[in-house]
C-alpha cells in the first residue's frame, strides 16, 4: 500500500516536474512518467501511450469562451459537438479544433416559435437519423432536432405512471440504430429513461444493482420484521444512478461516479439491458485509490464518463483523479493517461471523454477548455498488437508486440500476445517463458503440454534406458543389502 | 528383536500405523535430533510448496518472499503443539514427557513432508489435466499423516482411543489460546515500542536544539 502509495506520489512529482518543460516533453513523444499495473496488480512506471498535446479553449476556435462545458462528442463526419452548458448553447467544431463550424442555441419548434437551450448538459448526434439529440437539462426537455435548427421531437416530463421522479433533468443522451431515444436522468437511480423514436416513455434501462455490503445484508434482515409504518420511515437502499454512457453498436456502456460504489461502475449492457460484464470480476480505475494526505480524502475512483472508441478502446474518465483509463474490448487495461493539475494534461473538474482518429479529448468544465492527447508510438503499438490480438491474429500480432516489449518491457499485455502467439506458432519454450512474464498459468499451462510432449518424443529411448537402469539398480541394492543383513544375523 | 538404528525407527514409525510407536514406546528409542531435522524439512517443505511449485498450477501468492509465515507454520505450530498437548495430557494422566510428544509428533509428519516434496517434484512434471494425481498424493500423505499422529499420541500418553480424540480437539484449543495470547502480546510489545521510540524522538528534538 504504502509501495503503491510513494510509487503515485513520485509519479504526480514528476510529472509535476515535466509539466514545466511541457513543450518540449510533447515534442519528444513518449518521455512521459506514466504508470501501469502490473501482474500483481501493483503500480510500476510505463510508458505512456498518450501525452497532451494541446488544450483548447473557446476563444482558440472563434466562438467566444466556454462556460462549463459538460459534454463533447463527434459525429460521424468527426464533427465536435461541446455542449456549452452554462452559455446555453452547442458549439460545433471540426476534429483539429481549429475553427467553429457553427453554434446552436435557439431552434424552430415544429408549430413555427422560436426556442431556446437552457443549460444543455448533454449531445449526440445519430449517424443513422441524422438528428441532434439535446440534453437541455435546466428547460426539463430533451430536444430532437436537425442540423438545420429544426425540431423534429420535444421530449417533456412523462406523464406515464411507470414515471414516478418529481423531476426531469435529462444530462446526457444517445440514440440507438433504431432510433429508440435514452436519456441519463440527474437523481433517478433506475436506470435511463428510454423513450420510443415518437418520444414515447418506454420505461428505464439499465439499472445498477444495489451492492451487497454487511450493511445493506444487515437492514433487509431487520426489515423482514418491521411494520410498514416503520418500514415507510427508514431510509431506502437504492443502488446509484448512472452517471454517464455510450452506445457502440448494439451495446451501451454506461458508467457509474460513486465513490462508495464499487460494482457496476462500468457496464457493458445489451440490448435486453443485461450486464455483459457483470459475470467478470473486473475493476476500473485505480487498483488501490492514493490517499491525498493534504485533504485527507481517499482519492477512490469515480467514473464520471464513458466513450468507446472506433476501435473498441473503453475510455473512462475519472473525475477523482482526472485520469482517463483506457481499457480494450475486452476490459485489459491499456494506458493511464492524465492528473488532477493546472497544467496542460491535468484537470480540474474533468467533465467528458471522447476520441477520434488517434487522439483523445477531454473537456474540463472549470478550465473550461478541451485538452487534446496525442497518441505516442508507443500507444499505436500497443493499438495495432492489441485489436490484431483480439481479433484471433496472435501470430500477426507477434511482431507489434515485440515493439511494445522493446519500448516497455515491463508490459504485461505484450507478454501476454508474445506468450500466445508463440504457443500457436509451437515454441513451446519461449510461450512458457513469456506466459510466467505475463503471469498467466492458462497459457503456460499449455505450453508446457506442448514442450513435454516434444521433449519425451525426443529423448525417448534416454528416459527408458534412465528408468530400467535405476529400477535395476535400486533391486540390485536391495538384493545386496538383503544378503548382508541374513549373513549378519547367521 | 528390533535393534533398530535411531533412523531405521522413523522408518518403522511411519511404516506400522499400529504398533509402530507402541514399539518405539517399549524400546524407548527415538531421537531428538531427528525429530528437529524432520521440522526444518517441514519449514523448507513449505516454502518448496508455495514459491517452486510449477508455474501450470498458479503463481506464487506473493509477490516478494517473506519467511516469517513460513517461520509460523512449521515451527510455531509444531510448538504449539507440542507444548499446548504436553500441557492438556499432562492433567489428564497422560504418560508422554515433553521430550516424547516431540519426538513422536514430529515422526508422525513424516508422510505430509514427504507429500510436500513428491507434490512440488510432480508439479513440474505433469499439467492441470493430470492435477489428479497430486490430488491423490496429498490426500494419502496427509491421511496417514493424520492417522499416524493419532496413533503417537495414543502410544505416547497410553490412551484409550475415545480419550485421545478428546485429548487432541483439546490440544487444538489450547493452541487457539496460546496463538491468540501471543498476537495479543506481539501487538502489546509494539504499542509499547511505538511509545518508547516516540518519547525518545521527542527527546532527541528536544536536546539537540
Amino acid at each position: 500500500m504504502r509501495k503503491t502509495l510513494k510509487m503515485l506520489l513520485s509519479f504526480g512529482m514528476s510529472l509535476i516536474l515535466a509539466g514545466a518543460s511541457l513543450t518540449s516533453a510533447a515534442a519528444s513523444a513518449g518521455n512521459g512518467e506514466t504508470y501501469n499495473y502490473d501482474v500483481w496488480g501493483e503500480a510500476i512506471p510505463s510508458q505512456a501511450g498518450y501525452i497532451p498535446d494541446r488544450a483548447v479553449s473557446g476563444s482558440d476556435i472563434g466562438a467566444g469562451s466556454f462556460d462549463a462545458p459538460s459534454d463533447i462528442f463527434f459525429d460521424g463526419s468527426d464533427s465536435l459537438y461541446i455542449a456549452d452548458s452554462k452559455n446555453d448553447r452547442i458549439v460545433v467544431t471540426d476534429s483539429g479544433l481549429t475553427h467553429s463550424q457553427g453554434v446552436y442555441d435557439r431552434f424552430i419548434m415544429p408549430d413555427g416559435s422560436r426556442t431556446k437551450l437552457k443549460t444543455p448538459k448533454g449531445v449526440y448526434v445519430s449517424d443513422y437519423t441524422g438528428y441532434i439529440y439535446i440534453a437541455d437539462s435546466e428547460n426539463e426537455r430533451v430536444l430532437v432536432a436537425t442540423k438545420d435548427r429544426m425540431v423534429v421531437l420535444e421530449i417533456k416530463m412523462p406523464g406515464s405512471e411507470m414515471y414516478t421522479a418529481p423531476t426531469f433533468k435529462p444530462q446526457r443522451v444517445l440514440a440507438d440504430k433504431a432510433g429508440n431515444i435514452y436519456v441519463v436522468l440527474g437523481n433517478i437511480t433506475t436506470g435511463a429513461a428510454m423513450f420510443s423514436p415518437k418520444g414515447e416513455f418506454m420505461g428505464f434501462y439499465g439499472s445498477n444493482r444495489v451492492q451487497p455490503t454487511a450493511e445493506i445484508i444487515g437492514s433487509f434482515i431487520r426489515r423482514l420484521f418491521m411494520t410498514e409504518e416503520k418500514k415507510s420511515r427508514r431510509t431506502r437502499n437504492v443502488p446509484t444512478g448512472i452517471t454517464g454512457f455510450d452506445i457502440d453498436g448494439d451495446f451501451i456502456y454506461t458508467c457509474t461516479a460513486s465513490s462508495t460504489q464499487k460494482t457496476d461502475t462500468v457496464k457493458k449492457l445489451n440490448a435486453a439491458g443485461k450486464n455483459i460484464f457483470a459475470a467478470k470480476e473486473l475493476s476500473f480505475g485505480d487498483n488501490r485509490p492514493m490517499y491525498d494526505a493534504s485533504k485527507s480524502i481517499l482519492m477512490a475512483p469515480a467514473i464520471t464518463d464513458i466513450e468507446v472508441s472506433a476501435d473498441g478502446c473503453i475510455n473512462c474518465l475519472d473525475y477523482t483523479t482526472g485520469r482517463i483509463f483506457q481499457y480494450d474490448d475486452e476490459c485489459g487495461l491499456l494506458f493511464i493517461v492524465g492528473e488532477k493539475s493546472d497544467q496542460l494534461g491535468g484537470f480540474t473538474s474533468a467533465a467528458a471523454v471522447e476520441s477520434c482518429g488517434n487522439c483523445l479529448y477531454v473537456a474540463d468544465s472549470v478550465k473550461d477548455t478541451i485538452t487534446v492527447f496525442r497518441e505516442t508510438p508507443f500507444g499505436a503499438a500497443v493499438h495495432k498488437a492489441n485489436s490484431l490480438y483480439n481479433a484471433g491474429y496472435y501470430e500477426e500480432a507477434l511482431e507489434p508486440w515485440y515493439e511494445v516489449l522493446r519500448h516497455d518491457g515491463n508490459y504485461r499485455r505484450a507478454n501476454l500476445g508474445v506468450a500466445s502467439a508463440l504457443l500457436r506458432k509451437g515454441d513451446y519454450k519461449g510461450s512458457m517463458k513469456y506466459a510466467k512474464l505475463a503471469g498467466s498459468p492458462e497459457i503456460y499451462n499449455k505450453a508446457f503440454e506442448g514442450y513435454r510432449r516434444e521433449f519425451i518424443r525426443s529423448h525417448f529411448t534416454a528416459i527408458v534406458l534412465t528408468l530400467t537402469g535405476a529400477s535395476a539398480a535400486a533391486v540390485l541394492l536391495h538384493r545386496r543389502k538383503k544378503r548382508r543383513i541374513s549373513r549378519k544375523e547367521k | 528383536m528390533l535393534d533398530l538404528s535411531q533412523r531405521q525407527w522413523v522408518k518403522h514409525a511411519v511404516v506400522h500405523p499400529v504398533e509402530g510407536f507402541e514399539d518405539m514406546r517399549w524400546k524407548k528409542s527415538g531421537s531428538l535430533r531427528i525429530a528437529a531435522l524432520i521440522i526444518v524439512m517441514l519449514f523448507f517443505a513449505q516454502i518448496a510448496h508455495s514459491r517452486l511449485y510449477g508455474f501450470q498450477f498458479g503463481m506464487p501468492e506473493q509477490k516478494t518472499f517473506n519467511v516469517f509465515p513460513y517461520l509460523v507454520r512449521s515451527f510455531v505450530i509444531f510448538g504449539a503443539w507440542v507444548i499446548g498437548n504436553w500441557s492438556v495430557c499432562t492433567l489428564l494422566d497422560g504418560e508422554g514427557t515433553a521430550r516424547n510428544i516431540c519426538i513422536y509428533s514430529s515422526y508422525a509428519l513424516v508422510p505430509y513432508i514427504v507429500q510436500l516434496y513428491v507434490n512440488v517434484g510432480l508439479s513440474h512434471i505433469l499439467i492441470q489435466d493430470e492435477a489428479v494425481f497430486m490430488q491423490a498424493v496429498s490426500i494419502i500423505g496427509t491421511g496417514w499423516s493424520v492417522i499416524l499422529m493419532f496413533s503417537a499420541i495414543r502410544s505416547v500418553h497410553q490412551y484409550s482411543a475415545a480419550k485421545t480424540f478428546a485429548a487432541i480437539a483439546l490440544t487444538i484449543a489450547a493452541m487457539l489460546i496460546m496463538l491468540f495470547l501471543l498476537v495479543l502480546f506481539l501487538s502489546l510489545i509494539q504499542q509499547m515500542w511505538i511509545f518508547l521510540s516516540t518519547i525518545y524522538t521527542e527527546l532527541f528534538y528536544r536536546t539537540r536544539t
